[in-house]
């Protein structure tokens, strides 16, 4: 009797603990669900989402949204928001576009990529600056510097578009970056693939990288245990604006022009993008992998109402909902 | 010893009336250029076109005191616009049309303050979010078109003169800032409001129902919104969905130039109405030198981002005080 007993109770707390790791697993990672279950009405209205061409096309727009997202996950894991970042990838555009015809197509890239970075030092000095700790000053200080940085393109080009193809210099890298393939995979695609795997290792891996999560947690705390609260922040804004820069290169090289207007809501959407994986607002909780994969939630989300021929403006209130809603769910998780 | 205290007294004069100084700045400066900046004409069209965002300050100061903050504001702004005309070219008279938009303003607002009170959602990003939805839901609503009223008294409210000398938006600001500076100051309601802001701790265990008060100043917000979406479509006869892209900015930093803290507790309508002037004789002033648009949109950022991370600075002191 009593043995029966002892064998059935393990089992039960076995069972028992199994059904709520399930339950924290769903929780966990409920994006990959909405993933699932949005292609799977997709395609049941619209079979033409699951051909070749249109994986394609979305692997394609993954590359300029998705590094923004990278580098926004640094800074809302770090406690932080940056919203300049549609302001930095004009900013970007313009500067590499205006380097290509005087010294080469390298030197362009190398320039837009450490404008973008000094874009993002130039924020965290800010903030450091005037010693905001809350998301809220870092939100307001970066809206600011969005239009500083956004108006600065437009000066800069006199609010002209330019087309890449009207160049007389040699542009191809930028075709490569662009529209290049290499085997199935776009190269913008393998870039991505790259800077994932840097990013992953430099936030799980290394001293700076976790520090980032540290001070996110409780920069009080942080500071105690001897954290360089000061490397974190820059480190964290840097990085997002390097991304940022990355992410112009990426769009500009894709759609050929440099607009001054190029990038407008990025912000938005990298910032729900983010969420929506589950990384928190509240800082010190996230990764990069979940970024990834609430990217990929964001661009589905665009494509199958691209697919199912809903219009942009309805789009835009659908993307708004879904940020709010996500917002509010993470808040309630935190409660 | 004396003279020292006396430089610390003007030094903090200084520091609290910077909104007016900045304005006596502005004026000086343009005394030496030739333009027309101070003909009657310009300073009164300058106080009507500012009036508008005004009024909108109002609004964001109650939310701004009480800590908290909307940035769904200029989403508000341009959808009560169109919703006043719509229902204008629906057939309705003006004043229900206005009250319609007012009260969707409002609506707004109690989602909002739903949201933050008492879902203990994130104020600032929660309504970025929002103003993201409102400004699509204007969008689909007019098709990202301007929509213009079939009513030819509606363009009356914004462009018409009280006795054909003092323009109505003056008297219609003037009137509203009366309201909220004695709402503020002299009422229960306006007094708990600095309470929650000052400590939302104390306020609460004082008996304060802090929740609903909160809640009440995101409405009252969303509904000023809206109706400075009235005013703005009333003056340009027009509702659009692409007015409201950097108001919200604008004039939240507007306000913190006046004086009123992000921080909350500390604030009131005559700062408001100070700080926005600021941001209107500085556009006026460009707009008269001939600054390029986009030098001027420049300006407007760095302007923005100085008087923010003054405020943020402020606040560090403050807490190392502490």
């Amino acid at each position: 009797m009593s043995e029966q007993l002892s064998l059935k109770e393990p089992l039960l707390k076995r069972i028992k603990i199994d059904r709520s790791a399930i339950v924290e697993f769903s929780k966990e990672y409920m994006v990959l669900f909405a993933i699932a279950i949005l292609s799977i009405i997709t395609i049941i209205i619209e079979p033409k989402f699951a051909t070749i061409a249109n994986l394609t096309n979305i692997m394609r727009q993954f590359g300029p949204l998705i590094m923004v997202c990278l580098g926004m996950t640094f800074v809302i894991i770090g406690g932080f928001i940056d919203l300049s970042v549609s302001g930095t990838i004009p900013l970007v555009v313009v500067i590499t576009h205006s380097m290509i015809e005087p010294y080469g197509m390298v030197t362009a890239l190398i320039a837009g990529l450490i404008a973008g970075a000094l874009c993002g030092f130039i924020n965290s000095l800010l903030i450091l600056g005037s010693g905001a700790t809350t998301q809220a000053e870092a939100l307001f200080i970066t809206y600011g510097t969005m239009v500083v940085f956004g108006g600065l393109a437009m000066l800069y080009t006199g609010g002209v578009t330019h087309y890449l193809t009207y160049m007389e210099a040699d542009y191809s890298l930028f075709t490569v970056i662009g529209s290049g393939t290499v085997g199935i995979f776009s190269v913008s695609f393998l870039i991505f693939l790259f800077i994932v795997t840097i990013l992953y290792i430099f936030q799980s891996q290394t001293y700076l990288g976790r520090t980032i999560n540290l001070i996110g947690g409780n920069k009080t705390a942080a500071r105690l245990s001897g954290i360089s609260i000061t490397k974190g922040i820059i480190c964290m804004f840097t990085i997002n604006g390097f991304m940022a820069g990355l992410s112009g290169i990426i769009l500009f090289s894709r759609v050929t022009q440099a607009s001054p207007t190029l990038g407008k809501g990025y912000e938005t959407q990298a910032i729900l993008a983010v969420v929506v994986g589950g990384t928190s607002l509240l800082g010190g909780k996230g990764s990069v992998i979940r970024t990834v994969i609430g990217t990929l939630l964001v661009i589905l989300l665009g494509n199958c109402m691209n697919m199912l021929g809903i219009d942009v403006f309805m789009q835009n209130i659908m993307r708004g909902l879904i940020l709010v809603s996500a917002i509010w769910l993470d808040a309630k998780r935190q409660r | 010893m004396n003279n020292q205290a006396k430089s610390g007294n003007i030094i903090k004069l200084i520091t609290k009336q910077k909104a007016v100084l900045a304005i006596i700045a502005i004026l000086f400066f343009m005394i030496f250029f030739p333009t027309n900046f101070f003909t009657s004409y310009n300073l009164l069209d300058l106080l009507n076109s500012a009036s508008i965002y005004i009024v909108l300050a109002f609004g964001i100061t109650l939310v701004i005191i009480g800590e908290g903050i909307d940035l769904s504001i200029g989403g508000t702004l341009c959808l009560g616009g169109i919703i006043a005309i719509m229902c204008m070219n629906a057939g309705l008279p003006i004043w229900l049309s206005i009250i319609c938009a007012v009260l969707v303003g409002a609506f707004i607002g109690l989602i909002n303050g739903f949201l933050v009170v008492y879902q203990k959602c994130a104020p600032f990003i929660i309504t970025l979010g929002m103003g993201l939805v409102l400004t699509g839901v204007a969008q689909q609503l007019t098709d990202a078109h301007p929509v213009s009223p079939s009513n030819v008294k509606f363009m009356m409210i914004g462009n018409g003169m009280l006795f054909g000398v003092i323009p109505n938006l003056i008297v219609i600001m003037l009137i509203i800032f009366a309201l909220v500076h004695i709402l503020l100051r002299y009422t229960q309601f306006g007094r708990n409001i600095y309470a929650i802001g000052g400590d939302y701790e104390v306020a609460e265990y004082s008996g304060i129902s802090v929740r609903k008060i909160q809640a009440a100043t995101y409405v009252i917000c969303g509904a000023m919104a809206a109706f400075s979406g009235v005013l703005l479509s009333s003056t340009l006869n027009t509702g659009s969905s692409i007015y409201g892209d950097r108001i919200p900015l604008v004039v939240i930093s507007a306000v913190v130039v006046g004086g009123t803290s992000l921080a909350g507790g500390v604030g009131g309508a005559p700062l408001a109405l100070v700080g926005y002037l600021v941001f209107g004789v500085m556009e006026n002033s460009m707009n008269m030198l001939g600054v390029s648009p986009y030098a001027q949109e420049v300006i407007r950022g760095v302007v923005v981002v100085t008087i923010l991370c003054l405020d943020s600075y402020s606040r560090k002191r403050k807490r190392e005080a502490v």
